[in-house]
């Protein structure tokens, strides 16, 4: 008998997931370093790149330089930082609590950093600790008590329940810290809440470099944590159990999941104020260019959420020149329609 | 069919109870001896021109004069006490021009009220003459009004001919940074002040009564002056220095070469009442120091 | 004697609910030899699913031990327990837009390092065990858009790809059309005679676990009511007793196996 012809079409050539990694990186990665080299070159006021390096100029001199290294630079750099903090943290969020409308709004880590600057505002003190004032302290500070309560609540929580203790608990929490927060306007005085107001807008003007550097030290521990999860928030996705009776520590993986996500968000709020949709959006949007694989997700949302930012950025100082527009609107105006897009999109 | 006239008659005796008046109705009195006033300004017009005494309850923030201290407190510009209000029976009560919600009140209560606005410093003088007749008490009025012109025209007089500094006012920021400065745009009373007191105002063409101010917009407006202004008690001497040397991370500004920034705090920056005179002098002092002979 | 390879020592479990205790399963006691495929049979609320699920580690008991060739699984590191035990679970929900073969793909992770990638090896496994279940056409499909009984089947595929010594399976023929439903039955059968892969099948149908089965386990109301090689226990006394049902068993000539046809409910 004569080998039987081989009906079924020859099996398709899958793209290992190695390469993909690596396209995905770079196509992201070459657009995030495009955004950083071309965004400190934008802006309301004409500054010559020449007269920005010219070392004759004594620095003190120079408008240019400082322009570009202390109005500008810092300003990308915080940009790509809470750009890609965000877009982490909703990722890793959307996987934890299964529910791909999560963000890093949804436990209430996000409004604990609120109201942890809105008191310092408030109760504005002057009390500055190695260059950095109390605002973003406080705002640190406060998205770690969120986060304690919530850890609290995912280790009390027993065997076999599903994250909707973790869901309930975040957004009554969220519900409390926002009660709060609306108590202390209600004690403030006009001009602080005028600040309060203009905080909760989100703003990446940190005009120096210490914020920044402050903001790296919850990052590293983040991003540490997240690098752990890739592939076991893939499988967490499909469900707890199953991904337990593949060898998954369920129990510890979400708990990394969430301190990480959770350290992430804080130093982002506290760095630049809550900026909106960056953490629900970008993570959706990079599915769909892809794929569901957190391998390529996680290291995709990193990247596009710091060029994203930065991108909203720049429209926020330029679009109404010289008068700039807090960032978190531009990102609402942005991904609020493309979230409508989505969510058409998946119905 | 009965049940069904009696709930009708019910429902429209309802909705006549819902409509009828609170009180008695009063017209407008010439000279009203009960005097309510929620925001400071209009309170200090009033002590000033000689009619506190008329004054029986004033707003949460009123602070100066000090017989303020012995009035009741009825809240603020956006949330004042009605029914305290409408207790202590006043026959005027001064509105200003954005109490949308506080006027209806007022009017369903018929309470007399008088409405005001100020936008520019030349309002405060206005307000001032327009509000000493409203209440029987215009020669005094004028005369508290001419004072304060005078004081303000000595101070424009003194800095006559002086060069200009460009000024940057601004309201306040997040201490220890440079971050979230809120500036006095070109537009408002203090931005007349500024005018007035020999200064120029970086944001001159901003016409906003407040302006976020980034980092670049300060850099590329170089100020040559600057002056933070806060709310409340005076800072101490150390928070002060602290405070000015935060600017030396923009050492272009001019402003920050020669040392001229300064941190004032004072009701009267914030109070578009008779006071700005007082607020006039201290811009005047800091912009123009009086030279020692 | 040697321990039989899945060995269940007098498991006991109850849910709590405040100061209510629920007891699901009480002193079950069951063995499973090497090679061998035990049907779990009972009605809704017995146990089943509970038993499965501590057999696969997923669940702790309040009292007794499930052991794996002598070793209690609560001792064994998960992912060495992951490597032997695969278990196909009867609802699967992907939060996600994973493709059908990404869903069986992950089936290899008990098997991968930490930060390793699936290689062509991991893939051609994937890729068989989707052949084995008919669903090879959807390797590129959305998860999500699957029906009911074509999704039954990746999750299958993805338990073979666990490439596993003992298959839990638990009502694993329940959504599927009855030429899947063969179609799975020769799968499981031939996984267990030629790659003598142990199976334990919980199931309603009878006549499944009739065909498929070499002894069966009759679980009411989380007690072991009886238990043995299917010829001898599967009967019509131990129907009536574990369903309240009038049944005729009979051994089906060209079938070759038993078969049960329901006749009448219980008194």
């Amino acid at each position: 008998m004569p080998p039987a012809a081989n009906l079924q079409s020859p099996e398709r050539l899958l793209v290992p997931v190695r390469t993909r990694l690596l396209w995905t990186v770079a196509g992201f990665g070459a657009l995030l370093v495009a955004a950083c080299l071309l965004a400190p070159l934008a802006g309301s006021t004409h500054i010559s790149l020449a007269r920005v390096f010219d070392r004759s100029i004594p620095y003190a001199d120079n408008i240019d330089a400082q322009i570009f290294f202390v109005a500008r630079l810092p300003r990308v750099l915080a940009a790509a930082l809470v750009g890609s903090a965000l877009a982490l943290a909703g990722v890793v969020f959307q996987a934890l609590l299964r529910n791909p409308l999560a963000s890093p709004d949804t436990l209430g880590v996000s409004a604990g950093a609120s109201l942890g600057a809105m008191l310092a505002i408030t109760f504005d003190s002057g009390v500055t600790l190695l260059g950095l004032s109390a605002v973003p302290l406080a705002s640190f500070a406060g998205s770690v008590g969120a986060l304690l309560v919530v850890y609290g609540l995912s280790v009390v929580r027993r065997r076999g329940t599903s994250t909707m203790v973790l869901l309930l608990g975040g957004v009554t929490l969220t519900a409390l810290l926002s009660a709060v927060m609306g108590f202390v306007q209600f004690m403030a005085d006009f001009t602080q809440t005028f600040r309060n107001v203009r905080w909760m807008m989100g703003s990446l003007d940190v005009a120096a470099y210490a914020p920044l550097v402050a903001a790296l030290v919850p990052m590293a521990f983040a991003w540490a944590g997240i690098a752990t999860l890739p592939r076991v928030l893939d499988l967490i996705s499909v469900g707890a159990e199953s991904a337990a009776t593949r060898g998954v520590d369920v129990a510890r993986t979400e708990r990394v999941a969430l301190v990480s996500a959770s350290l992430a968000t804080g130093a982002a709020v506290s760095l630049a104020g809550p900026v909106a949709f960056i953490g629900i959006v970008v993570p959706h949007l990079v599915r769909l260019l892809v794929g569901a694989d957190h391998r390529l997700v996680l290291p995709g949302s990193a990247l596009f959420g710091a060029t994203l930012l930065i991108a909203c950025d720049v429209v926020a100082r330029t679009a109404f020149a010289p008068l700039e527009l807090p960032v978190g609107i531009v990102t609402a105006m942005i991904g609020g329609p493309v979230f409508l897009w989505l969510l058409f999109r998946r119905t | 069919m009965k049940r069904v006239l009696l709930i009708v008659v019910l429902a429209v005796a309802a909705w006549l109870v819902a409509r009828a008046p609170l009180s008695a109705q009063r017209g407008p009195v010439s000279t009203p001896q009960r005097i309510v006033s929620l925001v400071p300004a209009t309170t200090e017009m009033l002590f000033e021109m000689g009619a506190g005494g008329r004054l029986v309850g004033v707003g949460s923030y009123d602070r100066f004069p000090p017989e303020v201290a012995t009035l009741p407190r009825l809240g603020g510009l956006l949330d004042p006490n009605i029914e305290q209000l409408i207790a202590l029976r006043p026959d005027l009560v001064i509105v200003y021009d954005t109490q949308v919600e506080l006027r209806r009140q007022l009017e369903r209560a018929h309470i007399p009220m008088w409405g005001y606005s100020i936008k520019g410093l030349a309002d405060v003088t206005a307000t001032v003459r327009t509000l000493g007749e409203r209440i029987g008490m215009a020669p005094a009025a004028n005369a508290s009004a001419a004072r304060i012109d005078a004081r303000l025209r000595a101070v424009q007089a003194r800095v006559a001919g002086r060069p200009r500094p460009r000024t940057l006012l601004l309201f306040g920021r997040e201490s220890g940074s440079l971050r979230g400065i809120n500036a006095s745009g070109g537009y408002g009373f203090l931005h007349d002040l500024l005018e007035l007191a020999g200064g120029t105002d970086v944001l001159a063409d901003v016409k906003q009564a407040a302006v976020a101010m980034s980092t670049e917009m300060v850099l590329a407006r170089a100020p040559e002056a600057i002056l933070e202004l806060h709310y409340g008690e005076p800072w101490p001497d150390a928070r002060i220095a602290a405070e000015r040397r935060v600017w030396s991370g923009l050492p272009s500004l001019p402003a920050v070469r020669t040392g001229r920034i300064a941190l004032l705090a004072g009701d009267e920056f914030v109070v578009p009442g008779p006071r700005v005179t007082l607020a006039a002098e201290r811009l005047a002092a800091f912009l123009h120091p009086v030279q020692a002979r | 004697m040697s321990p039989a390879f899945l060995q269940v020592d007098h498991l006991s479990f109850a849910y709590e609910r405040g100061a209510v205790a629920r007891p699901v399963l009480t002193q079950v006691c069951l063995e499973v030899a090497r090679g061998s495929v035990v049907g779990l049979l009972g009605p809704n609320g017995s146990g089943k699913t509970t038993l499965l699920r501590m057999m696969s580690g997923v669940l702790t008991p309040n009292a007794g031990t499930v052991r794996l060739d002598g070793q209690p699984i609560a001792r064994m590191a998960r992912r060495d327990l992951a490597r032997r035990i695969a278990i196909v679970q009867q609802d699967t929900h992907s939060t996600f837009d994973f493709s059908v073969l990404e869903m069986v793909l992950m089936g290899r992770y008990p098997h991968l390092g930490p930060f390793e990638l699936e290689g062509a090896s991991d893939v051609a496994l994937a890729r068989a065990a989707l052949r084995a279940t008919g669903t090879a056409a959807f390797e590129d499909r959305r998860f999500a858009t699957l029906s009911g009984g074509e999704k039954q089947r990746v999750v299958i595929a993805a338990a073979l790809a666990q490439s596993s010594e003992l298959l839990l399976l638990d009502e694993p023929t329940t959504a599927l059309d009855l030429k899947y439903q063969l179609e799975v039955l020769a799968v499981l059968r031939s996984l267990n005679t030629e790659q003598g892969v142990t199976l334990v099948v919980s199931t309603h149908d009878l006549n499944l676990a009739a065909a498929l089965c070499q002894r069966v386990v009759l679980l009411k109301e989380g007690q072991v009511i009886a238990h043995g090689p299917t010829s001898d226990t599967l009967t019509a006394a131990n129907i009536r007793a574990l369903y309240d049902v009038e049944a005729d068993v009979q051994l089906h000539p060209r079938a070759g196996h038993l078969t049960v046809v329901p006749l009448a409910a219980g008194r």
